[in-house]
């Protein structure tokens, strides 16, 4: 106890050392838990970009429906997953489509698309096509005529609003080709090459009949109120739903290489981290020793009291614990200002297309809770690691020579 | 029938068969490259036979709007079922450069028929009704293709244009020319000409 | 002055030994972090090139904007010879494209047929180890055809059997055959997987009455960052207006603007590196200073002057920042060039953009040098003119007086 309060005394008498100190190992601190913030608010904002556009933060099918997209293979039991999945607290938004492949064409041309029966409603809250929209309106008068495009296929088929087009599909089970007539009723832009040039979306009823589906479908895209459960492939949701010869999955196994692209930047945090306490070992180093030189005079009388080397040692390491707190405590002060500043004011990243979808908005960091303690745990553990080493200098100090010495 | 391109031209020559407008047989004779070759239209389903490789194909959707044997008619020319009696209203009209002797029609598709033409405007002698030009636009009001009918004799003991011009107005260069050699109408046709077995047949 | 900095920087070994220490580790740490950096950015790049589209690409020009059997390469031979006689290239390799239909059974799906020249596709691209199941072609009399695994899966086919192809020559014909599948592919990109029919480059050419034409050639060279000027030769060399030849950052743009923001994000980490390492030197030699006033105050009391004492100051300051530069660039030197020959090895391959990474290397090059050094001076000596001047201009007396 009485070391305790000596070794924080002690720390104290320089209080300049002790802040200029405090103040390099506090910033290295804060800046972790910027980086810390700033990548996963990054992550959080891609996730969001990625899933929210269109995607959605989950999806059901039936099982195999990825790899072949075969038309008749639409969702098991497609009733009783809507039933449960109205009922389910833990899902906020879905929705059903239907998907097929199929040609579209004009009168100056034509293209293949990936036909998509959507519910406009339910879509609305699910995509964000429906703030995409340049031109037209979001399937707002229901007409089953209506089609909706991206603003590439567009201009490909050299159509706009109210210019009629003929989609061509080929029918469940049997394969016979279906045509029908609709009009382009909107036209969105996702600045994405895919999104804006591949796909057709029609009314779910329409698309069941063209493609003689009856009442079935083919994909379910969901939110969650909580968006972490998306990224949890170990929840239990997935499995209640891959039931019955469905397959429920998260957006990380829809595009695996997203959840990759995350994996390297959390590796860099590392890196930083390392880099980090590199560097706060010298200065933690460097500050102890000075102070001991500069007190050598008093470890000399305080081993020739008596003290224990072993006491003394530990003094050593408690003012270095006692540096680590002061640190620790800038450190999370600014790293919160910093954090807490870019938090409102956001980062500019916008342009910038990644993984296929441009950024649209700021990248905002994010606080999260191990940020203030996770970080600053380690910053103590290693603060009291390092500080070993001038420990064990200080215990060996021979009483005499340290006596002699006075500058 | 012969292929004007930027980058090529060729001449085909076939025998087609047709049971009203439900059902359609093609067999191509020459060239030698593509002889054998044929093509089954029945409803809205088709078949592509390759005799150097015997092999029967269905058209999927996405080959419907390509071109049919590297013509300016796609396939889907081919499937469409929709004469102009059926499906499209007319109304006579009198546009620009209107000549003499000639009666133009307009043809609008009723509502709910799948083609991409806003609408059709023909040329057709007054005297004796021969269709002389078709021209076809978007909803534009863009000329997208012209169909000019000439040659007019009797074939089949009906008279009619033996020649049909196809000239796509988006393509410098293109164009497909049909030379109707001998029509045999109101023939009774064989059912068994219309199946797949017969597709596959050939020496 | 200079000799009493300069032994004054070895009497107090302890003191300078680990300002010089802060210094070194901290040079070394930012050494290491931008050549790790750019080392991975390298590989990633590159990981990317040599898998299918290679660091330049030649076409008709056109080609790339609006693609078309009829927009050819006439005499790729002449032209891959050219671009292997330019410094930096390693491999080329010739491409022939076509949309058709493939069908096994009653199964027909659309197919994107690529004629490929095996012995240089395998050199430039390492195609051999993307066939996953069967062979790559061999010189047997038969016809054979790789087809990508998704798209053998949708045909219902596999290794050993027929699949018919059916597309439209270049000179307007229907071009159909037969052909024995002798082996699968599997890119990693799903998309490939299920439309790429690879055919032998002369039998791809013969099948579309392509003569001896070609779409494409595709080139590597050793480091990506000479793609661009090694383009430029090629174009210069050829001179010919009907050829459009472009680096990766052209016709891979998506991925260059993503590299590139990656790039970005790395780089404000790295100024989060160097801040903190500026930092670190900051402290350790602020503190050897002000540790030291009352000597400084002593030497006033001497009667030395004001511009004296700061000069020394800020001497010893920069030999030791220059000794901790030199020994750091020395070690960093051989971290750098172990970790850019070894690299670190991950346990499970990343799989990124179809393409696998499975090492992670480090690039050695000058700026990894140059920059640390920079961030070591500059912060030593900017840190250590104010208290130099507070060591020199402060009364004497109170100088002593401290501590």
């Amino acid at each position: 106890m009485l070391l305790l309060i000596l070794a924080w005394r002690n720390l104290f008498r320089n209080k300049r050392r002790t802040f200029i100190a405090g103040a390099a190992i506090g910033l290295g601190l804060a800046s972790l838990i910027f980086t810390d913030g700033l990548i996963l608010g990054m992550e959080q904002t891609m996730v969001r970009n990625l899933t929210a556009s269109f995607l959605g933060q989950g999806q059901i099918h039936a099982a195999g429906f990825r790899q072949t997209t075969a038309v008749e293979k639409t969702i098991h039991g497609l009733k009783e997953v809507v039933g449960r999945l109205e009922r389910d607290p833990r899902v906020s938004h879905f929705a059903v489509r239907a998907l097929s492949q199929g040609m579209l064409s004009s009168a100056a041309d034509y293209r293949p698309v990936e036909v998509i029966g959507v519910e406009p409603d339910r879509e609305r809250l699910v995509s964000q096509l429906d703030d995409m929209i340049v031109k037209g309106r979001f399937f707002t008068d229901r007409n089953p005529r209506d089609v909706v495009v991206g603003a590439d296929l567009a201009k490909d088929l050299a159509v706009s609003i109210g210019d009629r087009v003929v989609l061509t599909v080929a029918q469940s089970q049997t394969g016979t080709l279906a045509q029908d007539l609709f009009f382009v009723s909107g036209v969105y832009r996702f600045n994405s090459r895919d999104l804006d040039s591949g796909m057709a979306l029609i009314l779910l009823p329409k698309a069941q009949d063209l493609l003689a589906l009856g009442q079935n479908a083919h994909e379910i895209v969901l939110d969650f109120r909580n968006p972490d459960l998306a990224g949890d492939s170990k929840n239990a949701f997935w499995r209640e739903y891959s039931q019955g010869g469905d397959e429920a999955l998260g957006w990380p196994e829809l595009m695996p290489q997203v959840e990759l692209a995350f994996r390297y930047s959390e590796l860099s945090l590392y890196v930083l981290g390392f880099i980090l306490f590199g560097v706060v070992a010298f200065g933690i180093i460097n500050t102890l020793f000075m102070s001991i030189y500069e007190r050598i005079f008093e470890f000399g009388v305080l081993r020739a009291i008596g003290t224990r080397a072993l006491r003394v040692a530990g003094m050593i390491v408690l003012e270095a614990a006692a540096l680590a707190v002061v640190s620790i405590a800038i450190g999370m002060v600014f790293g919160f200002l910093a954090t807490a500043l870019f938090s409102r004011v956001g980062i500019d990243y916008r342009g910038i297309e990644m993984m296929g979808v441009t950024i649209r908005n700021l990248i905002y960091p994010v606080f999260r809770v191990r940020q203030f303690w996770f970080y600053p745990a380690w910053v103590i553990v290693f603060t009291v690691v390092t500080s070993v080493y001038p420990a064990a200098y200080a215990a060996r100090i021979r009483p005499a020579e340290a006596m002699r010495k006075t500058l | 029938m012969e292929v004007v391109t930027p980058n090529w031209g060729r001449t085909l020559k076939m025998k087609i068969w047709t049971v009203g407008s439900e059902k359609t047989f093609i067999r191509v004779l020459e060239p030698k490259k593509e002889s054998g070759m044929g093509t089954l239209r029945v409803g809205s389903e088709m078949w592509n036979y390759f005799p150097r490789i015997d092999k029967v194909m269905k058209i999927p959707p996405s080959m419907m709007m390509s071109s049919w044997m590297g013509s300016d008619f796609n396939n889907d020319d081919l499937v469409k079922e929709f004469t102009f009696l059926h499906d499209y209203s007319f109304r006579l009209v009198q546009p620009e450069g209107s000549v003499p002797g000639i009666t133009y029609l307009e043809a609008r598709p009723k509502e709910a028929v799948p083609v991409v033409w806003s609408r059709i405007v023909a040329a057709v002698r007054e005297q004796d009704l021969i269709p002389v030009w078709e021209k076809y636009y978007d909803d534009k009001n863009a000329l997208i293709r012209t169909i000019i009918f000439s040659d007019v004799r009797k074939m089949g003991g009906r008279m009619l244009p033996a020649q049909l011009e196809l000239v796509p107005a988006k393509q410098p260069g293109h164009k497909t020319i049909l030379r109707y050699k001998v029509i045999d109408f109101d023939q009774v046709v064989d059912q068994k000409i219309m199946t797949l077995r017969n597709l596959q047949t050939w020496q | 002055m200079l000799k009493i900095a300069f032994r004054n920087v070895f009497r107090q070994k302890r003191r300078s030994l680990l300002t010089a220490l802060a210094m070194l580790g901290g040079f070394v740490l930012a050494s290491f972090s931008i050549a790790w950096g750019d080392g991975t950015y390298s590989d990633v790049i590159r990981s990317f090139t040599h898998n299918r589209m290679g660091d330049i690409q030649i076409h008709a020009k056109g080609y790339l904007d609006h693609p078309s059997l009829y927009k050819t390469i006439r005499d790729y031979q002449r032209i891959g010879a050219v671009a292997a006689a330019q410094p930096h290239v390693e491999h080329w390799t010739p491409r022939v494209y076509a949309g058709g239909l493939a069908s096994v059974g009653p199964r027909t799906t659309a197919t994107r047929i690529i004629g490929i020249d095996l012995d240089r596709e395998i050199a430039t691209t390492g195609f051999s180890g993307k066939v996953i199941s069967g062979t790559v072609f061999s010189s047997e009399g038969i016809k054979q055809a790789i087809l990508g695994k998704d798209l053998a899966g949708l045909l219902s086919a596999g290794v050993g059997g027929q699949v018919a192809v059916v597309s439209q020559a270049a000179d307007g014909s229907v071009a159909n055959d037969l052909y024995t599948i002798v082996g699968l592919t599997s890119t990693g990109d799903v998309n490939s997987d299920r439309t790429d029919f690879y055919l032998p480059l002369k039998e791809a050419q013969d099948f579309l009455a392509l003569g001896n034409q070609v779409h494409e050639i595709a080139v590597t060279v050793d480091s990506t960052a000479h793609a661009g000027e090694t383009a430029s030769r090629i174009a210069a060399t050829l001179a010919d207006p009907n050829l459009s030849i472009e680096p990766w950052q052209e016709f891979a743009q998506d991925f260059y603007h993503a590299m590139k923001a990656d790039l970005q994000g790395m780089w404000i980490m790295l100024f989060i590196i160097i801040l903190i390492v500026a930092v670190g030197v900051l402290n350790t030699v602020l503190m050897s200073v002000l540790e030291r006033q009352r000597e400084y105050g002593v030497l006033r009391a001497l009667g030395t002057r004001p511009w004296e004492i700061f000069r020394m100051v800020i001497y010893e300051a920069d030999f030791l920042a220059l000794g901790s530069v030199a020994l750091g660039s020395v070690i960093a030197l051989v971290l750098n060039y172990a970790f850019s020959i070894h690299g670190v090895t991950l346990g499970e391959p990343y799989s990124y953009g179809g393409v696998n990474f499975d090492r992670f290397r480090t690039e050695l090059n000058l700026r990894s040098f140059l920059i640390p050094a920079a961030t070591v001076m500059v912060s030593a000596l900017t840190v250590a003119v104010f208290p130099a001047l507070r060591a020199a201009w402060t009364d004497p007396a109170r100088a002593m007086r401290i501590h």
